[in-house]
């Protein structure tokens, strides 16, 4: 008797895990169906192979080791003008947070669910939308340079800023509050005293991490004119002096590692 | 006979800095306190005590409307706090000092300006964005931490104080406002009971000297015969005792803490 | 625990205020020095970078303008060709092979690059953790301006520099995914003196399995908006089109690009969110 049951049990077991296999199996063949499909379609059906082997691949990469160095001494004040314009974007970018946050915050948000919606919704659009594409809206705004750039990391450096900033808010210890309302604060000092030092910690330690994103993001601004190292990225590549690109993009890592290690430790300082 | 008819007998004349009538609390479908009363003069300190989800906590913040109470009155020195508007409320708050079981402290800033926070309603908002605050008014912090004991430890951060410590900020920030009435809600709960003793003395001995009447919900009944001159026993939102501490003999306990002995 | 002492001490007390500062050296010193620092740093940034603060308050009122002028209405006709629509799908299939691709070549990367189970410390982790942080650094638009000038036009640039991308973004975080797991069962592999291969594939990757599903399906949806761009630079895709009716200044036509770029993006992030927690719920 107790045979039988064992038998029919691990009958309906096999059942069970051939058929999470099987599906398993269909979603794996399918991705990778999907997958050589986009092969064939982009390597092989779009690429001209014959125009590829004739130009001379190698030649070409072999140009980007050439490094430039009589480029260097010219890189400073771009490295300059790159980091301040991260800076600028990245405070810029948290000035236009704030609000947002106070929007996107469930706790304090002042509208109930319309403006906490209308708040999440900003946040999607800025980091929706491409800073390239920020880029060129910007610049029919006040024209090609500096500012352009800026404020295009700026708007898209509030998607990620008022995001942590809000999560912060709605995390918050409601017991500080109690008390400041308890002595009889008014709603700016309940802010500035009940949520304000809870949040700051969480606040600059966002803003230094977008900084360095936002170094990353600079580099590309050269595009609308905003100066940098991207744009003497831009200017070597016109003049297909490829080694002296390989020397820029050098110039980029270095500037983004030491970065790195800034906002490594500003944010440790702060907690 | 019973605290209600000796409470009755008490000289007329009394002056009372508290008097709650017909208090009632509550939320959507669930009401909490149903219709408390009592008076409360300067020279009193009133522990209110009974089961969890007796409502003591609620009581305690109805005073300051930091609960709305959805009927009676609460009048303080002759005004209804129940009728005021916002800003005349945040006006009345100014003069209620409240202690809380978490202490409730601003974690990152220092104990003196925590203290310092206690006078918030009387300052302007620019100052304190700055937070510039008067000459006097740090004095006065200097004192208070001074006479809680904490003077060593002024300009440290909030959060490296014990849990003791701690109480001893909020009972100063307190009294920062120059109160008329003392709220305080659970203080020693989340303290051992050595330190909870010392708390609830400090906290006796200044009402005492500045005669000012204090409110105290706690759950312990021991600490609570100890230190206050009346105790009002609280079930289901429902006032089952009110009287002098040594009136709180086995029947009334009985009666207050009814739901828990079943 | 003091009482109070005699009614002599008002005095003091008031000496006592006059005699505290809130300039305490030096903590106090570091915060006003750090916000004394921010603000220099603006006002010589404004100043070296030729800022026009001028430009600023009218911002939103220009953009308002040229936006109802020259931007509105949109010219959704341009984006109704079969042309466009086989071009948004081409970026999806861009899209799709330069994550898959990249998420198998940044599996074994990380396992390198990780401080705690990589196979090769000295010398493997070192320069694993340069490759990732390369590939990072390098913004993806740039690393499709070098290829287009290596490869020509096309789809392929395009995919190999979000390929890189990829490498570089879900690399970084497959790596601290692994730097997180519990380092019991590393331990107990360890132990019974298994192989570093065995113990990445018995002890690690169950640990990692599920954060890394959810990091897959972020780094899908950010290198989908990548690649809505790419065409910009020559990359194939629907960049190439906003590419070109820029340089036409056709600006209806430009309106109609972005806003069907924009839409496409948001879709793909709504089925991001809803894949993730649909995979959060089957795993749960």
């Amino acid at each position: 008797m107790s045979s039988l049951t064992l038998d029919a049990r691990v009958a309906a077991v096999s059942r069970l895990r051939r058929r999470t296999w099987s599906t398993r199996a269909l979603v794996y063949v399918a991705l990778a169906a999907a997958v050589l499909w986009s092969v064939y379609v982009i390597v092989v059906a779009d690429t001209d192979w014959a125009r590829l082997a004739a130009s001379s691949i190698g030649k070409t990469l072999g140009r980007f080791m050439e490094f430039d160095a009589a480029l260097i001494p010219d890189l400073v004040d771009p490295t300059i003008d790159t980091a301040l314009m991260a800076t600028l974007a990245s405070l810029g970018g948290l000035l236009l947070a704030l609000p947002v946050a106070w929007l996107g915050a469930a706790n304090i948000t002042p509208l109930g669910k319309a403006s906490y919606v209308f708040g999440r919704g900003l946040m999607t659009l800025s980091r929706s939308v491409h800073e390239i594409v920020w880029g060129l809206i910007f610049v029919s705004a006040v024209g090609l340079g500096a500012l352009a750039g800026i404020l295009a990391m700026a708007v898209r450096s509030v998607g990620f800023i008022s995001k942590v900033v809000a999560e912060a808010i709605e995390d918050v210890h409601p017991g500080p509050i109690e008390a400041m309302r308890a002595v009889g604060a008014n709603r700016l000092q309940v802010l500035l005293y009940g949520i304000v030092p809870q949040v700051l910690p969480v606040v600059l330690g966002t803003v230094i991490f977008e900084w360095d994103i936002n170094i990353r993001r600079s580099t590309i601004m050269g595009l609308v004119g905003a100066g940098g190292l991207g744009l003497v990225l831009f200017r070597q590549m016109a003049m297909i002096n490829y080694g002296g690109v390989a020397t820029v993009i050098l110039a980029v890592l270095l500037l983004i590692a030491l970065g790195e290690v800034i906002s490594h430790y500003a944010r440790k300082a702060i907690i | 006979m019973g605290a209600v008819a000796k409470r009755a007998a008490a000289p007329a004349a009394a002056t009372y800095a508290l008097e709650v009538r017909n208090l009632h609390a509550g939320y959507a479908g669930k009401e909490i306190l149903k219709g408390v009363s009592f008076a409360v003069t300067p020279d009193d300190f009133f522990a209110i005590i009974g089961p969890s989800g007796a409502g003591k906590s609620t009581l305690i913040r109805c005073v300051n409307r930091l609960v709305e109470p959805s009927g009676g009155e609460i009048v303080l020195d002759g005004t209804d706090l129940a009728k005021l508007d916002p800003s005349r409320l945040r006006a009345a708050r100014r003069h209620i000092g409240m202690i809380f079981q978490e202490f409730n402290l601003i974690e990152r800033l220092s104990v003196l300006d925590n203290v310092l926070t206690g006078r918030l309603g009387y300052t302007g908002t620019l100052r304190s964005v700055l937070r510039l605050f008067t000459r006097e008014d740090i004095a006065k912090a200097l004192t208070l931490l001074d006479r809680v004991g904490l003077r060593e430890h002024v300009d440290k951060r909030a959060d490296r104080l014990s849990g003791g410590q701690r109480q001893r900020v909020g009972i100063a920030r307190a009294l920062m406002q120059d109160p008329r009435l003392l709220l305080v809600d659970e203080p020693t709960s989340s303290l051992d009971p050595k330190i909870a003793r010392e708390v609830m003395a400090l906290i006796r001995e200044i009402a005492r000297e500045l005669r000012v009447p204090v409110l105290c919900n706690i759950h312990d009944v021991a600490l609570a015969r100890e230190f206050c001159t009346h105790v009002i026993g609280l079930q289901d939102g429902v006032k089952k005792f009110e009287g002098r501490p040594d009136e709180l003999d086995e029947r009334a306990m009985h009666e207050i803490y009814a739901m828990e002995v079943l | 625990m003091r009482s109070r002492a005699a009614p002599t001490e008002d005095p003091p007390d008031l000496a006592a205020a006059l005699r505290w500062r809130r300039f305490r050296f030096p903590d106090t010193l570091y915060r006003h020095a750090a916000l004394l620092t921010v603000l220099v740093v603006i006002a010589y940034g404004v100043e070296r970078l030729d800022i026009d603060l001028e430009r600023l308050p009218g911002v939103l009122g220009r953009m308002g303008s040229t936006l109802a002028q020259r931007y509105f209405p949109p010219n959704l006709a341009h984006i109704a060709q079969a042309d466009y629509l086989h071009s948004v799908f081409e970026t999806l299939q861009m899209s799709y092979l330069a994550t898959v691709v990249g998420v198998l070549l940044a599996i074994p990367l990380a396992w390198v690059a990780s401080a705690n189970v990589s196979p090769s410390p000295r010398l493997g982790y070192p320069l694993a953790r340069l490759f990732i942080m390369a590939c990072r650094s390098v913004h993806e638009m740039i690393w499709t301006i070098l290829l287009v000038a290596v490869l020509g036009f096309g789809m392929l640039p395009g995919v190999v520099a979000l390929t890189l991308f990829c490498i570089g973004f879900a690399g970084k975080l497959f790596a601290e995914a692994i730097e997180a797991i519990d380092a019991g069962p590393v331990d107990a592999m360890r132990a019974t003196g298994a192989g570093r291969t065995q113990i990445f594939v018995f002890a690690v990757l169950p640990q990692v399995r599920v954060a890394w599903t959810g990091t897959t399906i972020y780094t899908w949806d950010v290198v989908f908006r990548a690649a809505t761009i790419v065409g910009f630079f020559g990359a194939g895709g629907m960049g190439w089109y906003l590419r070109e009716s820029v340089q036409r200044i056709a600006s209806q036509d430009v309106a109609a690009i972005l806003l069907s770029i924009i839409l496409v993006v948001l879709v793909a992030e709504l089925v991001s969110a809803w894949l993730r927690k649909r995979i959060a719920q089957a795993i749960a």
